[in-house]
């Protein structure tokens, strides 16, 4: 076919500057215009929230707004045990989700082949995964809070953010699994390594990287959340000593939670300076956790494979 | 198989006995009803033309093949006598005494090293003087050390594709195997790292039985004691290599080493 049109050209070949082949190139440069300017948008968009939220934001914070407690009537409120509370339910919650997605990913992408087992967890993930978060949310209220007596903690809304996250959690370890090439396996069990001793000391750290980084965006993401923490860890800091509170099974109002609840039913006279300054706040540690994600685990894919990533 | 009769005239010691083996890729049947006999510390080459078979031949020799899903062997393979497909056999300890060094070079992402003493760490060795020792051993048994002793403690990926791959044989080395099995492991090195390699073949003989597949006829002249001859999923044919290469007695084998297939 090829050397066909070689021997025998089109009666109009197409000259490099036919009337077509100038329609070519301006299409060509149209559609790539238009593809650059689809892709720039959703950065400039990005730009636009981050500009907004600074300038709408950036007047309320201080030191005393980051670390004092909130007010309840009174203007001058801080956000401090909203955003210690926000690190301990993240925490708490990957204390409960780490081990069973690292573990049940490592089941499903090393041991368990293809197969009914593996299908029915699978599509149990999924399913798991499509469950809107305030559902889940009302999943807790009644279980954690309501049945367990557990009233509004932060154990409560840990389990119920396990419950949202596992399917997520799992996902990105499978995925790190999978990228780690099938020659490292080959080698470690040609070596008369059993499969375990290949998952732990060939598999694992090659995708140690790639895991961090997943683990690191999920929870940003579960920083964030909110629908699923109002009906369970609840929208008030702490009433023990202190509102920097490590008890579970006390209140535990995040961040994110605070944002919502200022916004609805304050009473505080600067609600909206307050609010305003919250989401600046919860959008910059996001970044935060976005860009530690990055380096962390380039970082880590070096250190335990010496390899640049 | 007359040529078989002249290997056995030889009276050597057999290291491994294969007997109608057959490797199904689920419906595919891959291997034929395979016999061999691989005489101890000796060169065996695997040749024939692509797709016939002697990769899947050589991974049945250590139950590579368990790893592959909807891979099915069956027949007899046997080490010193030892059937190692038989129940009861752990194919953890089968891949300890048979080693394998692959058609890619595969280091670990890790140091060399950790490269060389992976084996012998995962079989519980633990003291560091120990695994030191190991690890030169194997090293100069690769021809390695004096190109890597300066950097033991760089990664493995920094080296070049040849010292790479001879990395691969040493960490083999380590484990102390009894046979070596090799899947074309020069096919990705440049000529000197080729040459390096087949010098290296030629020391391990001393102690080891090895037995190698390789797509080059001139390297399985080169470095092989006796040349077995696959073709479409049938063992053709085995003799001494230099029998082989000159008054092959199956037409096919002398079709293929007179290049009249690909």
């Amino acid at each position: 076919m090829a050397r066909a049109m070689v021997v025998a050209p089109p009666a109009q070949a197409p000259g490099f500057t036919s009337q077509r082949a100038r329609a070519r190139r301006i299409t060509d440069k149209l559609a790539t215009a238009v593809l650059w300017t689809a892709a720039s948008t959703v950065v400039a968009l990005l730009l636009l929230f981050i500009g907004y939220l600074f300038v709408q934001g950036w007047s309320a914070i201080s030191w005393h707004f980051l670390t004092a407690n909130p007010e309840s009537a009174n203007a001058g409120g801080g956000i401090g045990p909203e955003i210690f509370n926000s690190f301990y339910v993240l925490i708490l919650t990957l204390l409960f989700t780490l081990p069973i997605a690292v573990l049940a990913g490592v089941y499903l992408q090393e041991y368990a082949g293809i197969g009914r087992f593996r299908d029915i967890v699978e599509f149990s993930a999924e399913s798991l995964a499509t469950v809107p978060s305030i559902v889940m949310g009302l999943f807790g209220l009644i279980v954690f809070v309501s049945l367990f007596h557990w009233h509004f903690s932060a154990i409560g809304g840990a389990l119920t953010l396990t419950l949202l996250n596992l399917p997520a959690l799992m996902r990105v370890t499978q995925e790190a699994l999978a990228g780690v090439p099938a020659t490292y396996r080959e080698a470690s069990m040609g070596l008369g390594a059993t499969k375990w001793q290949t998952v732990l000391r060939a598999i694992l750290p090659s995708a140690i990287g790639p895991l961090t980084t997943g683990v690191v965006l999920v929870s940003g993401r579960i920083f964030g959340e909110t629908a699923a923490l109002i009906f369970t860890a609840g929208a008030s800091v702490s009433y023990g000593a202190s509102a920097y509170d490590f008890n579970p099974f006390h209140t535990a109002e995040t961040l994110a939670v605070h944002l919502y609840s200022t916004q609805r039913e304050a009473l505080v006279p600067d609600a909206t300076q307050i609010a305003n300054g919250s989401a600046l706040v919860l959008l910059v540690m996001v970044l935060v956790f976005n860009v530690t994600a990055r380096v962390v685990g380039s970082q880590l894919t070096k250190r335990f494979t010496g390899k640049a990533s | 198989m007359v040529e078989q009769q002249d290997i056995k005239a030889l009276a050597l010691r057999n290291k491994m006995k294969i007997e109608d083996l057959n490797v199904y890729y689920g419906a595919f049947h891959a291997m034929k009803h395979a016999n061999l006999d691989v005489p101890d510390r000796h060169v065996m080459a695997l040749i024939g033309p692509s797709g016939c078979g002697k990769s899947t031949f050589l991974r049945a020799l250590n139950r590579m093949h368990d790893l592959t899903p909807g891979a099915r062997v069956t027949g007899n393979v046997s080490l010193d006598g030892n059937d190692i497909y038989a129940a009861g056999i752990d194919p953890v300890t089968v891949r300890h005494r048979i080693g394998m060094v692959f058609q890619r070079p595969n280091p670990f992402p890790k140091t060399i090293f950790e490269n060389v003493v992976y084996g012998p760490r995962i079989h519980g060795e633990n003291n560091g003087k120990r695994l030191a020792e190991i690890c030169e051993k194997s090293l100069r048994a690769a021809a390695l050390w004096d190109e890597a002793k300066d950097r033991l403690h760089k990664s493995a990926l920094d080296m070049s594709g040849g010292q790479q791959q001879r990395l691969c044989i040493a960490r083999v080395l380590a484990v102390n195997p009894e046979v070596i099995l090799m899947d074309e492991p020069a096919s990705a090195l440049d000529p000197i790292a080729t040459s390096k390699i087949e010098d290296l073949i030629g020391e391990l003989k001393r102690d080891y039985t090895v037995i190698i597949v390789t797509h080059s006829m001139q390297q399985a002249a080169r470095i092989s004691d006796f040349t077995t001859f696959f073709l479409l999923g049938d063992l053709i044919e085995v003799g001494t290599t230099s029998d082989i290469f000159t008054r092959p007695t199956d037409k096919r084998t002398e079709d293929y080493i007179t290049g009249r297939y690909g």
